[in-house]
């Protein structure tokens, strides 16, 4: 089977040179918040800690992550319960103009993001919103609220539509065949949108680049207008925080729904 | 009475309280609206975007007035006509055309053998870590990314270091065209792999192994079975690249350092650079037809892929 080892190395091929282009700048950002010279170098410096003895105490940087934890926890609170409903009403129900329905519920999809953040900026910016928080949340929510519905409706094919009849026989009344039936059949696809929004809320760059102000700057924002010609290691460190969440997320959306549920065919 | 209140724990009394609150709120006739219920918060955020669209109309049909610096009370399509006669928009406009086009076929040839191992490998160890690997990036933003090839390609990055130590001259390997579009490939590989992968677990592995028994070797049986099958999980994948990296802006303002500006950067710069806010809504109005273009094309021509979101289809 000469014939399969051909297929086998060129597939490895791309798989490796996929996997060190994408892990590479990961790797490196790492590497580098270690190092105790005062620029990146390569071969390293040595091993140190004191950027993040560094970052630790700089309070505009510690504020700039706060206020993104804020946005991406006020998008995933508002994304979630919108997303569930629209979700399994997609996949459940036969809704007029289902077609229409779909394709605008994709507009933040397909129109570009600089175009719905624009737009977003001249609404809520005319509407006298802009320079708090809670704007950029909701702006999130709305330009990522796909993804949510996404992952209910990819869950949803889960549920048995006559378990919701049994229910209803059984004399359970329309909520509580919601609440212990529906609900609970979705649930991975719950938690997966909600990861999802939280994590690309967290990372949202250009939305937020255009609602927010001096003041109320998010980490991305906040790294992007800190990088210079010359690259020092805090701002690597300061990426680290990134890698870690992004870590954590990983590692919570595999204990809670497994990491195969996207490898699922619809 | 103790007995009965034991007998009809608080849980139900609670729930009984619900279902009266949401039998009053929305009783039994109004049953076939239900779906529009649920359907309504999210058409309504989405709203938002249809009222942003609506004010960049507006504001696309006013010129700038030089002197006080506020736009114009009445309409004209002459930001219209700047920014399809303006050389620099065309050149822009191209720019990140011909770039979304390459690195859409760039990212679709790199992730499908990516995918197809991740899909079709016995091992779930080795499944895990390209999961987690893809995932990784996916979930650590574009700026931190960025960031990361300035530190390995920039002019005193590793890369030229590395040159340095076996004495190679250093190069530029930033700020140009090939950059942007490799920093791009990176950042979509994992939504593409992403949108691939179910289609790729809806092909039967006997299906391969039939034209392997007929006489197909694996690369006919990729033209022939793998690749056509598959193609859901392309129209779905080369979509959401195409439709992500055209209007991309991180990408090109990192790595193209100001010389490779796409469509994005061009309408950023007229709103916070030049204040043209009524040239930025025509050039960024012009982008979502652009897009809305595209999207609509590829909907005709090959339905809508892996990225359909309603009850389950074939």
């Amino acid at each position: 089977m000469s014939g399969n080892r051909g297929k086998t190395i060129v597939l490895w091929i791309f798989v490796i040179f996929g996997l060190v282009m994408l892990s590479a700048p990961t790797l490196v950002v790492l590497g580098a918040s270690f190092t105790s010279g005062n620029i990146i170098t390569f071969p390293p410096d040595g091993f140190s800690l004191k950027w993040y003895a560094k970052i630790a105490g700089a309070s505009d940087l510690r504020g700039a992550f706060l206020r993104s934890l804020v946005v991406a926890s006020i998008c995933t609170v508002i994304a979630v319960p919108a997303g569930t409903l629209a979700g399994i009403a997609l996949s459940k129900y036969a809704v007029r103009m289902e077609k229409t329905i779909q394709v605008y519920l994709l507009l933040p999809f397909t129109i570009p993001l600089i175009g719905s953040g624009i737009g977003l900026m001249l609404v809520l910016g005319n509407a006298g919103m802009l320079g708090q928080l809670w704007p950029v949340g909701l702006a999130c929510c709305v330009i990522n609220l796909p993804f949510m519905i996404w992952a209910v409706t990819a869950s949803a094919s889960g549920l048995d539509p006559d378990l919701e009849l049994a229910a209803a026989n059984l004399g359970a009344p329309p909520l509580q065949t919601f609440l212990h039936v529906t609900l609970p059949a979705v649930t991975p696809g719950i938690i997966t949108g909600a990861l999802l929004m939280f994590i690309l809320a967290l990372n949202e760059f250009l939305v937020s680049l255009l609602l927010v102000d001096a003041h109320i700057v998010t980490l991305p924002v906040q790294i992007y207008n800190s990088i210079r010609s010359i690259i020092t290691p805090d701002l690597a460190a300061i990426s680290v925080v990134f890698i870690a969440c992004a870590a954590a997320a990983i590692f919570l959306l595999d204990r809670l729904v497994g990491l195969d549920i996207f490898l699922k065919s619809k | 009475m103790k007995a009965a209140r034991t007998a009809y724990p608080i849980r139900w009394r609670v729930m009984d309280a619900l279902e009266a609150v949401a039998g009053i709120l929305w009783p039994r006739f109004f049953r076939a609206g239900t779906p529009y219920l649920m359907l309504a918060p999210a058409i309504l955020l989405v709203w938002l975007l249809v009222l942003g669209l609506w004010q960049m109309a507006d504001a696309s049909f006013r010129t700038l007035d030089t002197n006080t610096f506020l736009l114009s009370e009445d309409y004209s399509l002459a930001n219209y006509r700047r920014a399809v006669t303006e050389s620099l928009f065309i050149t822009v406009a191209g720019r990140s055309l011909i770039g979304a086009i390459i690195v859409t076929v760039l990212t679709l040839i790199v992730s499908f053998p990516y995918a197809y191992v991740m899909v079709r490998t016995p091992s779930a160890a080795l499944r895990k870590f390209l999961l987690i690997a893809l995932f990784l990036p996916f979930f650590i933003g574009q700026v931190v990314r960025a960031y990361g090839w300035l530190i390995i390609l920039g002019n005193q990055g590793m890369v030229n270091e590395a040159f340095g130590l076996i004495g190679i001259a250093p190069m530029r390997l930033l700020y140009n065209y090939p950059a942007v579009l490799f920093g791009l490939v990176q950042y979509m590989m994992p939504f593409a792999v992403l949108m691939l992968a179910p289609a790729l677990t809806a092909i039967p592995e006997e299906i391969e192994a039939a034209a392997g028994s007929l006489g197909a070797d694996w690369v006919r049986t990729f033209r022939h079975v793998v690749l056509p099958m598959a193609r859901p999980g392309f129209v779905g994948a080369g979509l959401v690249v195409l439709t992500l990296s055209l209007p991309d802006f991180a990408i090109p303002a990192m790595l193209g350092g100001g010389s490779q500006d796409f469509i994005a950067n061009a309408i950023y710069d007229q709103f916070f650079r030049t204040s043209d806010q009524g040239l930025g809504a025509t050039l960024a109005l012009l982008l979502v037809a652009v897009g809305s273009l595209l999207v609509g094309l590829v909907f005709t021509l090959f339905g809508a892929g892996t990225l359909a979101m309603g009850r389950a289809k074939a």
